[in-house]
């Protein structure tokens, strides 16, 4: 499936953020169709954050322009980013830990019973939360457990399940498998995948590692001095293509 | 899996709650006072313990919502002292005692409503905000009182409801046990209380009004200190303008900590502070019973409450470790 015909789901033009005198972004493009996966390597610093940071409203660029669904939108806030169906997922972040697993999925979104007396129903939110978790292939012992008693992976699981059920249709991922074992990443690799074959979900993760977001991801995106500096499907490129191109840089910043 | 199993396994969980240890060491307390002097259990030791332990408990309800979301309210005793002589005053205007009670609650959530915004607004820490209060309420209550105890006002009905019989304290206490504990375990307000205290950020990503309702858990401590007061009141038939104070805000806070509120936020129940405050009250009048001297007396209490302390958190550590 080739993403040029399936339909587009956010697309970036020409992105410039610019902190002071420390230039963030200086013109980046991207593209995201529907079903497919984006993975965007980088440094520390090259500007993969600020990037999803403009996407979920939380900072507006100076020039450019972001498009949801091919019509240009204004992402001022991350709630009207939310309203658009982005939802991003930090590592870590995103959870309490004091709180179970159904807790956290419904949490400020929770149904309530009782009429005026607005109580919490919980039987609804174990019911729906153990459900959604299932289909989308999420192993837990049960939704009653505390996620901080859950391992990172199973953690980071839970906060893509709850973007998910929230209606998120472009899922933003940063991180999603830093600081975590092979085992734990497996969890999230395979979880992406299934997300993925739904097709109707745009992904963008932010990732470190090469081989990893190559296994991952439809497309792959280098971004260096807040440049796009490369760009290619993964099935046409290499680890060691990337590696070769940062190898270049990092030797032109010993020369200069 | 196996009901047995399960079952075993549920009673584990119980009785590594902070409030199961606590109950355990009420009741073993309670035998121990019992066959130490045979006047323990008796109606009129049983009322005097009930006395010690509803005004503390009341307290404890409005201060284990606030540790909740890492805030804390120090000048609920003065608020405490502070209530009745609201009442007396505004009665003295011409308001009829009902009204006049409350108006006294009301002024306490304004108290409430100025600790929060000053916490909120001008972000001073509220352990700061509220010491601050505690030093100007006490200055209001003895400027209203000019330092007199006064008599509480005469209404034969209002004051059998509201503390001359026995036992009407600690039914408010229960009263207000329940009705908090249900508004922290099935309320949104309860769980979003508990979000805060256990992560603000993602609080605020899941849109929480987070201001809202920490200045809201600031508006109900108030409140209930002001309620206890003037059921105290009610029930001592005179008020005081240097009763409750700093002891019976710590003994609040205590009894929530005693029960499992994590002074760090994110954890504890209203059902454990009503057993803390049980088993501080049951030592409280045993002790007195036993006839120990009130210095003695301060050390038993101090060590207690450290060891109940020291217990609970270890056990919060063994909770997390024995997970499945």
């Amino acid at each position: 499936m080739s993403p040029s015909e399936t339909p587009e789901a956010i697309r970036a033009e020409n992105l410039v953020k610019t902190f002071g005198s420390v230039t963030a972004l200086a013109g980046v493009s991207m593209r995201v169709a529907r079903g497919e996966t984006l993975g965007i390597l980088g440094d520390n610093g090259a500007g993969k954050s600020t990037l999803i940071k403009i996407l979920t409203g939380y900072h507006q660029p100076d020039s450019g322009q972001v498009y949801v669904d091919g019509k240009p939108v204004r992402l001022s806030s991350v709630d009207e980013a939310r309203a658009l169906g982005i939802e991003c997922v930090y590592q870590d972040l995103a959870l309490v830990n004091g709180l179970s697993i159904y807790h956290n999925m419904f949490l400020n979104r929770e149904p309530l019973w009782g009429g005026p007396l607005r109580l919490l129903d919980h039987r609804t939110m174990r019911r729906r939360a153990a459900a959604a978790l299932e289909e989308i292939g999420v192993q837990v012992p049960s939704v009653e457990v505390e996620v901080g008693q859950l391992s990172g992976g199973q953690r980071q699981a839970i906060a893509v399940a709850r973007a998910v059920t929230s209606n998120a249709r472009i899922l933003l991922l940063d991180e999603p498998l830093a600081a975590m074992g092979a085992r734990e990443a497996r969890l999230i690799i395979d979880l992406i995948d299934r997300l993925r074959a739904r097709g109707d979900i745009a992904i963008v993760m932010i990732a470190h590692n090469y081989a990893q977001t190559l296994e991952i991801c439809d497309r792959v995106m280098l971004i260096q001095h807040g440049e796009v500096t490369f760009e290619s499907r993964t099935a046409t490129t290499s680890a060691e293509e990337l590696l070769e191109i940062v190898r270049r840089e990092y030797r032109a910043a010993r020369a200069g | 899996m196996a009901a047995g199993g399960g079952l075993a396994r549920r009673a584990y969980a119980f009785l590594l709650r902070p409030e199961a240890s606590v109950i355990v060491v009420s009741v073993a307390l309670v035998v121990y006072f019992e066959i130490a002097n045979r006047n323990f259990l008796t109606d009129a030791n049983v009322q005097t313990v009930s006395q010690f332990v509803a005004a503390p408990v009341i307290i404890a309800c409005g201060e284990i919502m606030l540790l909740i979301c890492r805030e804390i309210d120090l000048s609920v005793g003065q608020v405490f002292a502070l209530a009745p002589f609201l009442m007396e005053n505004i009665n003295d205007f011409g308001l009829p005692v009902p009204l006049a009670i409350l108006a006294a609650l009301a002024v306490c959530a304004l108290i409430g409503l100025t600790i929060g915004l000053i916490t909120i607004g001008l972000s001073v820490p509220s352990f700061i905000t509220s010491l601050g209060m505690l030093f100007l309420i006490t200055g209001l209550t003895l400027t209203i009182s000019r330092g007199y105890p006064a008599n509480a006002p005469d209404s034969p009905v209002l004051t059998g409801l509201m503390g001359a019989w026995g036992y009407s304290e600690i039914v408010w206490a229960l009263a207000i046990v329940a009705l908090m504990h249900v508004v922290l375990r099935h309320t949104r307000w309860g769980l979003h209380t508990t979000a805060i205290g256990g992560n603000i950020v993602a609080a605020a990503e899941a849109g929480i009004a987070i201001n809202r309702i920490k200045i809201g858990n600031f508006v109900l401590t108030s409140t209930l200190g002001g309620l206890t007061g003037l059921l105290e009141a009610f029930r001592v038939g005179s008020i005081d303008p240097l009763a409750g104070g700093s002891n019976i805000m710590f003994l609040g806070v205590a009894s929530g900590v005693i029960g499992g509120t994590a002074i760090a936020g994110g954890a504890g129940t209203i059902v454990g502070g009503l057993v803390g405050g049980i088993m501080l009250g049951v030592m409280q009048d045993g002790f007195t019973l036993q006839g120990i001297n009130a210095f003695t007396f301060d050390i038993i209490i101090g060590a207690a409450i450290l060891i109940a302390m020291i217990a609970n958190i270890h056990l919060a550590r063994l909770r997390g470790r024995g997970r499945g």
